[in-house]
């Protein structure tokens, strides 16, 4: 307060009060030009005409411990980055697919269900995971995940998960 | 009522009674309306705020000066919090100012590492000329401007070592980089010296992968992320400004921790 209040003081003063108010403008200033890395947001969709599978090979698949996967958030890749629900565990399915069985939506762990979503569906953010292939709405009509068919894949599984830059 | 936090050894009162006309002069609406606007912008620059040039040439001053004042603060023997290796995300968060589908894999075979500037031995280095320096692993902090976080594991030659190696012109002012993703950046050279500055060759023990800027990169710890690049190409000592890409935009060239 008693900084701002010196506008009418002296010469030295007066330099006190510019530099508070540098700093202000300067916080102005970055806040404005950080909106200038959403040029390109990250999470793309696959483009249309392409499967999942080549989709997913183009976003650089990095090997990952299925363990490490477990419990991550997983978002949605728009830039409020909305919380789809957090993973469960990773299966094989009887055709030899990886899925990522995430427990989707609800709210404060009530109606809350599991889905099973293709690995190629979905990239990792750093330590989050989003689905890129599918929205919201999608998944809301995938099926509840049950086990029959499909096996557990241990946690000290090395598998290949696709990558995206961030969405905000 | 004595007030409980009240320190023992208060001010003088002499102050006020020195600074009387200054205090009968608070506005308190004042105050508020003028702390932060483009109206104290104006009083601050004398620009005319509806030129959005002059606007900007004022806030770019006002981030140089800032990155003077954060040069001035910068102790180059402070070394910045270092991690267990459990800790490292496997593998790293990947960034760049493109979509990950548009990075273009360097070839290690024929990468070459160019030198210029204030540098005596400006031959061009191979990654297994790197490798054959002395190496040093830090887990650190990588912390983005946007306000995201993680912790990783990096394995290189200190730019420090390699620059006395090179015979770099340690007096200089700034190390700039080139790299192959057109992604200019440069630091000042008391950051390029720190034990925390690494030109990056592994990630968690492993070669590092394309996404995250295989040949090499820089990693310090003693900088936002974007004053990372990767797949650098190019490295020139000069005092001459290099800039760099988001400096380029108006975001702060010093950027440091």
């Amino acid at each position: 307060m008693d900084k701002s209040g010196q506008s009418r003081g002296s010469p030295k003063e007066g330099a006190v009060r510019t530099r508070t108010l540098s700093l202000a403008a300067s916080f102005i200033a970055v806040s404005c030009i950080a909106h200038a890395q959403s040029a390109t947001p990250g999470g793309m969709p696959p483009p249309p005409g392409m499967n999942l599978a080549e989709s997913a090979a183009m976003r650089f698949p990095q090997p990952v411990r299925v363990g490490d996967l477990l419990h991550r958030t997983v978002l949605q890749p728009v830039e409020s980055q909305n919380v789809l629900g957090t993973v469960r565990e990773v299966v094989r399915t009887g055709s030899g697919t990886i899925e990522i069985v995430i427990d989707f939506g609800g709210f404060l762990g009530f109606g809350t269900r599991p889905i099973a979503v293709p690995v190629d569906a979905m990239v990792l953010l750093g330590q989050d995971m989003e689905v890129v292939a599918f929205t919201p709405q999608q998944l809301r009509k995938f099926p509840t995940f049950s086990p029959t068919g499909t096996t557990p894949v241990p946690n000290d599984t090395i598998i290949k998960v696709g990558l995206a830059k961030p969405s905000h | 009522m004595r007030s409980p936090f009240r320190p023992d050894d208060v001010p003088d009162p002499a102050i006020l009674d020195n600074h009387r006309p200054l205090i009968k002069s608070f506005e308190r609406r004042g105050l508020i309306r003028r702390g932060l606007s483009l109206g104290a912008l104006v009083m601050l620059t004398g620009c005319d705020v509806k030129r959005p040039e002059a606007v900007e040439s004022a806030l770019l001053a006002i981030s140089r000066f800032n990155d003077e004042v954060q040069a001035l603060l910068f102790d180059p023997n402070k070394l910045a919090p270092t991690y267990p290796a459990s800790m490292i995300l496997k593998p790293p968060k990947f960034n760049a100012y493109y979509d990950v589908m548009d990075v273009k894999p360097v070839n290690g075979a024929t990468w070459r590492l160019e030198l210029s500037g204030l540098i005596a031995d400006r031959r061009p280095w191979t990654i297994q000329d790197l490798q054959a320096l002395p190496q040093r692993t830090i887990v650190i902090k990588h912390i983005c401007v946007e306000g995201w976080s993680y912790i990783g594991g990096w394995t290189g030659v200190p730019l420090r070592t390699f620059l006395q190696h090179v015979g770099a012109d340690l007096r200089a002012k700034y190390v700039a980089f080139k790299t192959a993703d057109d992604y200019p950046s440069s630091i000042d050279m008391a950051s390029a010296l720190h034990p925390q500055t690494l030109l990056a060759t592994e990630y968690a023990g492993e070669t590092l992968a394309d996404p995250f800027g295989y040949p090499m990169r820089l990693r310090t710890a003693v900088k936002l992320g974007y004053k990372n690049p990767k797949w650098v190409t190019a490295i020139e000592v000069t005092n001459k400004y290099p800039g760099g890409y988001w400096e380029s935009r108006g975001f702060s060239w010093f950027a440091g921790l």
